[in-house]
């Protein structure tokens, strides 16, 4: 475990780091308004037209385009303003005080009519958040060094111990004794250190059904697994864990999602990252994650067919895209999106269930880990 | 008529009386006497026609009167109601329903017909009854009233034109299809020569009454009389008949009808009026309404229009109709003479082709009876024989007709007339070159789009103004080329979506040539035929471009003023951000990013001035593929 000391240092080296970057980015803007020059800034453009698929870091990247936020063009003023308040807020209200505070409380910080108008500086949240990324981005950084947090999502058991620090404040938090709900995955997770590891991979669910199934069945005690759950889509707390459990402690992770389109794609983000946020892949994705199932040949190889759901229209067009998508463009995984087109039927891996209740951690999850079958 | 029994000769005769003036008086409405309202309209527009070729032929500038009198008893006044609010509906009677004079008043406010308000039939219980129905509901309160007249309508036209020689006023006014027109064949506007006898006829026909007449050469002497019709015979009866002492110069008209109804609409004499001084500079017109209201369309320009050459027709600008009427009133007396003499670019020669295309076509018949006899007298030729050689005429190829026949308004005589009756904000007139459809028969557009001051039909209401060489077409717009041209046109490129419901826009298309191809015998319709379609197409294209760019340039100027507001609101909030990130002064930088914001505004038009550019181009590169195709 690190010292109070050692660890003040190092946030107050990376506060100074992102104080600079503001700084140098507010003065550029003052210089530019000093030379009468319309004041801009380069915000790394995030769509598909400039996200691309790096096949040797396996990570979804950013690309070079670059779109110019301008203060005087009708189109951009409102957002342009929008981003100032957000960095303004960063600098003067957070990293000063050394406090963190939610996308919501930034909200409320910041949204008032603008004077002498009937017009808010911030209709709703979105447009905050959306600011809030523009302005992580043009900084080059992301948002748990500007001390935002995002809403925390994910629970977690397993034979492991977790230090964490607030603040002053440290505690040691013992994972295999959360009871039935589990530890709560915070939303900013870089000041946790591991302590007392007795696991030998780690196996994440989309679904806390599925969470409360294994826990119930102590299936990480027996099997000597850590079990996370993300509840849908994974949050950045999870996944920038899940990444850390990765490299840091080099323990293999698993994944179980519902075999549908949807459940494939939460999969690819834990593990390359996303469109969205795809300027921080390097530190949320996951590349070394091996997805477990349910695959669409599951459906066969376990004899669900009775229990399968038909795949609506909605299914048939995201399994469409993302066979299109190149970190989708592996063998195994185009065999399986196209037996989902060819049978167009899905399935919850709560299907399970219907050979017997405990049948998921004694019979699939051995089996399928015990022969490896996983996808990549 | 001789004793005994009657000869062929004589049954033919008394056969052909009764088919035109017979034949007219139970069709009138092929002839635009249809509806009270469009009958006024075209007993005006008959002679207002012929005063204005009568000017034009004198060489004088026209100065045209126009009265219409109510005959009645004196218009009444009646209250129609109060209104509530949201009452759009007010009940008519039965006679007020058939007044030919009715106006509507809103607190004592004259109402327009067709944009205030309609009148149509509604239910009121289990009746149907006359009802004024409003646009809008007339507010709380006001008075809604009606001054109405039933009985006849006096129409009274005068001009200073050359007037009729006293031995050929009988034929002018009293006998149908005798008019002049046919002889000489130049770009008129009447083109028929019933026009203004067919009114003697209606005059005659609805009150009994005949017409009274004057007419003078200005030297101290002028001839009155009353004209009528004998209708049996197709011959006048002048009656009345004096001499009086008077300088008068011109023509003056009074007649008499019933079965028609002045209103202020689309369709009536004020409006009918109102489009003719817009496409005759040159003339000046005064209205007097039936409320003894004055209206002068006062004359925009003194430059006379160009006196069209007289010229006969070219085949390939007829049809079989207008060849039957030629030969009913042709002075040859072979069928053969008659194509050679009557017809320009008709040649012996041509019409041995003629006559041979036809022998060939009908080779192979049986009936050999199919073969036009070209020896015949031209008054025996049956309409199969005509539509034969009307076919025949396109099969030969004769050399083109003469394009100095075109006479246009021109562009700046338009410029001057829509600016002295519409004084718009912004006018755009072009001048296309001349064209020709059918494969050599000339033709050439002129097109005006007016924006802002009195363009428009009023409330805020776009028009669109239709005119065949100077002469407003009122009806019929739905089959008329230049509706159909309009439609094909991409207004909201302009700036102009929707114009005719929510703009102040006036689009003027007048289409010139010697053979208008109307599409019935009101002629009110020009023949959508592809290459005029095309052309006046482009004509539109081009008139509403500039006032595109004009449009846009206000909204631009309108988006300048929104563009520095929507800056001014945001700088404060950016200011105080800046100043809390970078501790420099918020008063400094407010003033720094205020001046920016001024000179953002203006720098932005740049850009706006090339898209025009853009736009332009790609209409270029339109109009190149359209040339291409045709």
């Amino acid at each position: 475990m690190t010292s109070k000391q050692e660890r003040d240092q190092a946030r107050d080296k990376r506060t100074a780091e992102i104080l600079v970057k503001i700084d140098s980015l507010a003065d550029k803007l003052v210089k530019e308004i000093d030379a009468g020059e319309n004041p801009h800034l380069e915000i790394p453009i995030r769509g598909s037209s400039n996200v691309f698929f790096d096949n040797k870091s396996k990570q979804i990247m950013l690309g070079d385009k670059v779109a110019q936020r301008y203060m005087f063009n009708v189109a951009h003023a409102r957002s342009f303003m929008q981003t100032m308040l957000v960095a303004s807020y960063v600098k003067k209200d957070l990293l000063s005080n050394n406090l963190t505070a939610t996308l919501r409380d930034l909200y409320y910080a910041k949204k008032r009519t603008i004077k002498g108008t009937k017009e808010d500086t911030i209709d709703d949240q979105k447009e905050s958040d959306a600011a809030i990324v523009d302005f992580e981005v043009a900084l080059g950084t992301f948002r748990e060094r500007l001390h935002l947090r995002a809403e925390p999502k994910g629970r977690m058991a397993g034979d492991l111990t977790v230090v964490d620090h607030v603040r002053d404040k440290t505690d040691k938090i013992d994972l295999s004794r959360m009871g039935s709900g589990g530890w709560a995955v915070p939303s900013i997770v870089e000041q946790i250190e591991f302590e007392d590891l007795a696991a030998e991979y780690v196996l994440v669910a989309e679904k806390n059904a599925i969470f409360d199934r294994l826990n119930e069945d102590l299936y990480w005690k027996k099997n000597k697994c850590i079990l996370m759950t993300t509840a849908g889509q994974a949050a950045r707390g999870a996944r920038r864990l899940l990444q850390r459990f990765s490299t840091e402690l080099k323990l293999p992770v698993y994944c179980l999602t519902d075999s549908d389109p949807y459940g494939w794609y939460i999969y690819s983000t834990m593990k390359y990252g996303s469109m969205a946020l795809a300027h921080e892949s390097d530190r949320l994705g996951c590349p070394e994650m091996k997805f477990l199932g349910m695959s669409a040949s599951d459906i066969e190889h376990y004899d669900l067919s009775s229990v399968t759901i038909k795949a609506k229209d909605v299914d048939i067009k995201r399994a469409q895209e993302i066979k299109n998508y190149d970190w989708f463009k592996s063998k195994a995984w185009q065999g399986e999106i196209d037996l989902f087109l060819e049978k167009k039927v899905k399935a919850e891996i709560q299907a399970l269930s219907s050979k017997s209740l405990q049948y998921i951690s004694k019979t699939y999850l051995p089996e399928k880990i015990s022969a490896k079958d996983f996808l990549p | 008529m001789t004793d005994g029994a009657p000869t062929t000769t004589d049954l033919e005769k008394s056969f052909k009386e009764y088919s035109v003036a017979e034949f007219f008086k139970k069709n009138r409405q092929m002839l635009g006497y249809a509806g009270e309202t469009r009958s006024l309209t075209t007993i005006v527009h008959e002679y207002v026609t012929n005063s204005l070729d009568s000017c034009e032929d004198a060489k004088v500038l026209p100065d045209i009167l126009v009265e219409v009198h109510s005959l009645t008893a004196r218009p009444r006044k009646t209250v129609l109601g109060i209104a509530d609010g949201s009452e759009k509906n007010f009940d008519l009677t039965d006679s007020m329903g058939k007044a030919a004079l009715f106006e509507v008043f809103v607190n004592d406010v004259k109402k327009e017909r067709g944009t205030d308000y309609v009148v149509k039939y509604g239910r009121k219980g289990k009746q149907s009854v006359k009802q004024v129905v409003f646009r809008s509901s007339p507010s709380a309160d006001a008075e809604v009233s009606a001054l109405w007249a039933t009985g006849h309508l006096k129409v009274v036209v005068q001009d200073n034109g050359t007037g009729i020689p006293k031995s050929k006023v009988g034929a002018a006014l009293g006998k149908l299809l005798a008019g002049t027109k046919f002889q000489q064949q130049k770009q008129k506007r009447g083109q028929q020569g019933i026009g203004a006898a067919y009114a003697t006829l209606f005059a005659q026909i609805t009150t009994g009454k005949p017409t009274f007449v004057r007419t003078g050469s200005g030297n101290g002497s002028c001839f009155e009389c009353e004209v009528s019709v004998d209708v049996k015979k197709n011959e006048s009866v002048l009656s009345n008949q004096k001499e009086v002492r008077c300088n008068f110069t011109g023509l003056r008209v009074e007649a008499e009808f019933s079965e028609v109804a002045y209103e202020r609409s689309e369709y009536g004499v004020y409006e009918y009026l109102r489009r003719t001084a817009l496409a005759n500079p040159h003339a000046q017109i005064t209205l007097i309404e039936p409320d003894k209201n004055l209206v002068v369309f006062p004359r925009a320009s003194t430059k006379f229009p160009e006196k069209a050459e007289s010229i006969k027709p070219h085949p390939l600008g007829l049809g079989t109709s207008d060849l039957m009427d030629m030969a009913a009133v042709t002075q040859a007396r072979k069928v053969g003479s008659f194509l050679s003499s009557d017809f320009s670019r008709i040649s012996n020669d041509k019409v041995k082709e003629v006559q041979e295309w036809i022998g060939r076509k009908t080779a192979g018949d049986p009936k050999s009876a199919f073969l036009v006899d070209f020896e015949k007298h031209p008054r025996n030729l049956t309409w199969e024989e005509a539509e034969r050689i009307v076919n025949a005429f396109h099969h030969v190829k004769f050399n083109n007709p003469d394009l100095t026949t075109i006479q246009p308004i021109g562009e700046d005589q338009i410029e001057k007339s829509l600016k002295n009756l519409l004084k718009p904000e912004f006018l755009s007139v072009v001048e296309r070159k001349p064209k020709v459809f059918r494969g050599g028969i000339p033709f050439m557009v002129e097109c005006a789009v007016a924006y802002g001051g009195n363009s428009g039909s009023g409330g805020n209401e776009g028009e669109f103004l239709r005119f065949a060489n100077r002469v407003p077409l009122l009806f019929d717009a739905g089959s008329c080329a230049i509706t159909e041209a309009m439609k094909t046109v991409d207004w909201n490129r302009y700036g102009l979506k929707d114009f005719q419901e929510n703009q102040p826009v006036t689009v003027f298309v007048n289409f010139v040539s010697v053979y208008v191809p109307y599409t019935g015998a009101g002629k009110l319709a020009i023949a959508a035929e592809d290459e005029i379609v095309a052309e006046i197409r482009m004509g539109l294209m081009d008139a509403a471009r500039s006032v595109g760019s004009y449009l846009s340039g206000i909204k631009k100027a309108e988006d300048r003023e929104k563009r520095k507001l929507i800056f001014f609101k945001y700088i404060p909030e950016v200011a105080e951000a800046l100043h809390d990130v970078t501790g420099k002064p918020k008063a400094a930088l407010e003033s720094s990013l205020k001046k920016i914001a001024e000179t953002r505004t203006v720098g932005l038009e740049e850009e706006d001035a090339d898209a025009e550019k853009a736009l332009e181009a790609v209409e270029e590169a339109e109009e190149k593929e359209i040339e291409e195709e045709s």
